[in-house]
């Protein structure tokens, strides 16, 4: 039994979409329309998140001292620095340099400095991070690395880029999704009425379907499996346009102005995975919805 | 078979299509449904066949209740009523073959069997030859044909008829009239809607006459 309604689903869907061309290449283009824009957007999404976590990242890192260091130990550890990619070790502050540097910040009050039987502030030494080397974790990884040496008090780096690109991000992450949730529901909204289209081109169809005795799963099934293969085809193509247009516009920016450093990105395999796989679920959807409209009238 | 109680139809504002209709119809019974167009010999079909339901009062088919009937034990009786309906309701872009298939398809039967019935059905109503034509290339004879394969190819309880000999020539409404005849012989129970007095002359069937929507 299973296999001869499985063979028939097969068969209607088929001829179904055969039968009426045009109405279904109108719902296909239609869908590559609202998943363009919709992947679109989520590419844009994408990019603005990369390049915050470009910017976010840390500049420069600090390892404080206990008191002042050995030649040796500080020749070592420059020597293990060099090891992490992307690292430029800017200068080593002395206790006296520190001290200095406070003085002239402080200006007409250094005098309160006078007081001090020694001078409380640590030796450091100062790196750059380059940040299109450094990956997400290196920072961290150096500091817990650094922080188990012999002589080295602390590791710290300057991670107030990172608090104020991640409020930009968790704003910009806001907006994505508030953005992102209505274009998809105006992207279901299309859809559903792209299929309600086919549906209402086979009303005669449904009906006398049910009048030999169909139920309504069965006259249900074929458009389900018509409406995800809709949902497929217009999903695919919506990404492949978006592929030649981003490929397209980095070869023109590069040979433009120097935009090197704004590298744009495309979505990742998975992410284009997913987004495929949304695209049949909204068509899936989207005939449920219909045929949900179609079956209670 | 079938039991209707006081059964009012009405579509709105006009006149009620049917007026307190009581009527039993036995299993193997052969009734005729006359009386002029408009009277609502449809209307009663249709509330029989459930794709109608009644304004008020009760209809009981094989059983079951259509007030209360969910929509797949709809489906499930409707598989053991056969309509041929006054416009046929045939599937233009399927062929012969298919238009019939069809009412096996949705019960899962496998191929091998649907073609056998198919094939059988057809040459019992004289069709073997048109299997592959598609409604349109046929005459309204054996468009009727058609229909009425699809309609007793599961061997029905019940096969209600509309008007099925409404547009024929006189030979070809013989036919027709011959073959539900046979297929009421067969053990089902059948139902012939029609406004024609022609067909009823020297029948000894029983008939049951509306007229503005009552049982005169
Ligand atoms: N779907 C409908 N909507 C409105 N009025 C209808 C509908 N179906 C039937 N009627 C009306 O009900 C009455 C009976 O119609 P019908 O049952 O088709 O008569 P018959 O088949 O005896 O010619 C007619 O007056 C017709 O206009
Ligand atoms: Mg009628």
């Amino acid at each position: 039994m299973k296999i001869t309604f499985f063979r028939y689903f097969v068969r209607q869907t088929l001829a179904n979409i055969f039968d009426n061309r045009l109405v279904h290449l109108v719902g296909v283009g239609t869908m590559v329309i609202a998943f363009l824009i919709f992947d679109a957007f989520i590419l844009v999404f994408v990019n603005l998140n990369h390049w915050t976590e470009e910017w976010g990242r840390p500049l420069t890192m600090s390892i404080y001292f206990k008191g002042t260091p050995e030649r040796v130990v500080l020749e070592s550890i420059e020597k293990e620095l060099l090891h992490f990619p992307g690292v430029t070790i800017k200068r080593f502050i002395s206790k006296d340099d520190a001290m200095e540097t406070l003085r002239r910040q402080l200006g007409g009050k250094a005098g309160l400095l006078d007081g001090l039987e020694e001078n409380p502030l640590p030796a450091s030494l100062e790196i750059i991070l380059s940040r299109d080397k450094t990956g997400d974790s290196l920072p961290y990884q150096m500091k817990t690395r650094m922080e188990t040496i012999d002589g080295v008090d602390e590791v710290q780096y300057s991670q107030e880029w990172i608090k104020r690109f991640q409020a930009i991000m968790e704003a910009i992450k806001l907006i994505g999704i508030v953005f992102g949730g209505l274009l998809f529901l105006a992207a279901l909204f299309v859809i559903t009425n792209t299929i309600k289209l086919t549906i209402y081109s086979r009303k005669d169809e449904i009906e006398i379907l049910k009048l030999v005795g169909a139920t309504n799963r069965f006259v249900k099934i074929p458009f389900l499996i018509e409406g995800s293969i809709q949902g497929f085809l217009g999903g695919s193509l919506a990404l492949i346009i978006l592929f030649l247009v981003y490929i397209t516009a980095i070869t023109k920016v590069d040979l433009g102005i120097g935009f090197a450093s704004l590298d744009i990105i495309f979505l990742s395999p998975q992410f284009t995975l997913f987004l495929l796989l949304m695209s049949i679920i909204i068509g899936f959807i989207g005939s449920t919805i219909s045929l949900g409209r179609f079956f209670r009238t | 078979m079938i039991q209707l109680f006081n059964v009012y139809k009405s579509f709105g504002s006009k006149n009620p299509a049917l007026i307190d209709v009581s009527l039993t119809v036995e299993k193997g019974d052969f009734v005729f449904i006359t009386g002029p167009s408009g009277a609502g010999k449809t209307t009663l079909l249709k509330i029989i066949f459930c794709t109608e339901k009644p304004s008020s009062g009760h209809a009981l088919v094989d059983g079951r209740n259509l007030n209360r009937i969910n929509d797949r034990e709809l489906a499930f009786l409707r598989r053991r009523i056969g309509v041929v309906f006054q416009d046929f309701k045939l599937l233009p872009r399927r062929n012969v073959f298919e238009n019939v298939a069809l009412a096996l398809e949705i019960m899962g039967f496998p191929l091998p069997m649907i073609r056998r019935k198919v094939h059988q059905t057809l040459r019992y109503l004289g069709l073997a030859n048109k299997e592959g034509y598609y409604p349109p290339q046929l005459s309204g004879g054996e468009q009727q044909r058609v229909a009425i394969a699809r309609a007793i190819i599961n061997n029905p309880l019940i096969l209600l008829a509309d008007e099925p000999t409404g547009n024929l020539d006189p030979d070809l409404t013989m036919e027709i009239m011959a073959l539900l005849k046979e297929i009421h012989i067969r053990g089902t129970t059948v139902i012939v809607a029609t406004h024609s007095q022609e067909l009823l002359k020297d029948t000894r069937r029983r008939i049951v006459t509306l007229n503005k929507g009552r049982i005169v």
